[in-house]
């Protein structure tokens, strides 16, 4: 009876948690990314050169502007990352996790020097970081991935 | 003040470097947020509660490291860096530094008329 109930669970835990709820949010995720890097084309400049491409002279003084993002593993994730560490490889499903937290917090940088009425960042930098511990030898490890973006936003002359 | 990651100011010109400025802090979140983050590590999505954690502590350590600045009468910070260590499980230090500098904005030359 236990055994059946614990691989009752774990359907659940795949089935539900990881394929139709996982996969549904990383989806509407990258549609929601796409769109918004579809508008920023073209009147947005990003660069991460140290200097200051294309600025404009007399312009509104530069400002840093920084975003955070910290997108979850979801169980199927998990689970097949397990494997992978088995056998060794790719881990295709935390690339795309690493990929969206990077996609959307360079996202939220442009929006948000873009509401500042900024029209160009440049010195975009990334790096990760670790919120939950998981390096202090927790014993529950999560699953994520959190990046800390920086970047400088300033005037550019974009034509 | 102006704060930039950059080593120059688009438009200012840097007359006087005066060194390093830093700001940290040690934040964690109620255990009901590591909670939180456990289930939503179930179906996937983003952690909001590390989002705000992070957002928070960087917050409050580039106030720190402006209120350092301010002391020293600098009115820009230059270059700024950021890193994250792990203190403990749920916890993470946020530590920002940077170079203190007064800028001044550049006068636009005149263009000689020939």
């Amino acid at each position: 009876m236990d055994t059946i109930i614990q691989i009752l669970i774990f359907l659940f835990l795949i089935g539900f948690c990881g394929l139709a709820c996982g996969r549904t949010l990383e989806k509407r995720h990258y549609r929601d990314i796409e769109q918004r890097e579809r508008r920023n084309k073209g009147k947005f400049l990003v660069t991460q050169l140290k200097s200051f491409p294309a600025s404009q002279p007399g312009g509104k003084a530069p400002k840093v502007v920084m975003s955070e993002v910290v997108i979850g593993s979801d169980y199927l994730k998990t689970w097949f990352s397990q494997w992978r560490n088995l056998f060794g490889g790719e881990m295709k499903s935390f690339r795309t996790l690493q990929d969206r937290a990077k996609r959307e917090a360079l996202l939220r940088m442009s929006e948000q020097a873009q509401s500042e009425g900024y029209n160009a960042l440049c010195n975009v930098r990334f790096s990760g970081a670790d919120v939950g511990g998981n390096t202090s030898g927790r014993k529950n490890k999560l699953h994520f991935a959190a990046i800390i973006a920086t970047a400088t936003a300033y005037d550019a002359n974009v034509s | 003040m102006i704060i930039t990651n950059t080593e120059t100011i688009a438009g200012h010109e840097i007359v006087q470097v005066l060194g390093i400025v830093q700001g940290n802090t040690v934040r964690a979140k109620h255990a009901g947020r590591d909670i939180a983050a456990g289930l939503k590590n179930l179906v996937g999505g983003e952690l909001r509660g590390y989002t705000e954690l992070l957002t928070e502590s960087r917050r409050e350590a580039v106030e720190r490291m402006m209120a350092q600045a301010q002391q020293l009468g600098a009115n820009a910070v230059v270059n700024i860096r950021f890193t994250t260590s792990a203190v403990t499980a749920g916890a993470a230090e946020m530590y920002a530094y940077g170079t203190a500098v007064v800028a001044q904005p550049n006068v636009v030359a005149a263009q000689p008329i020939d």
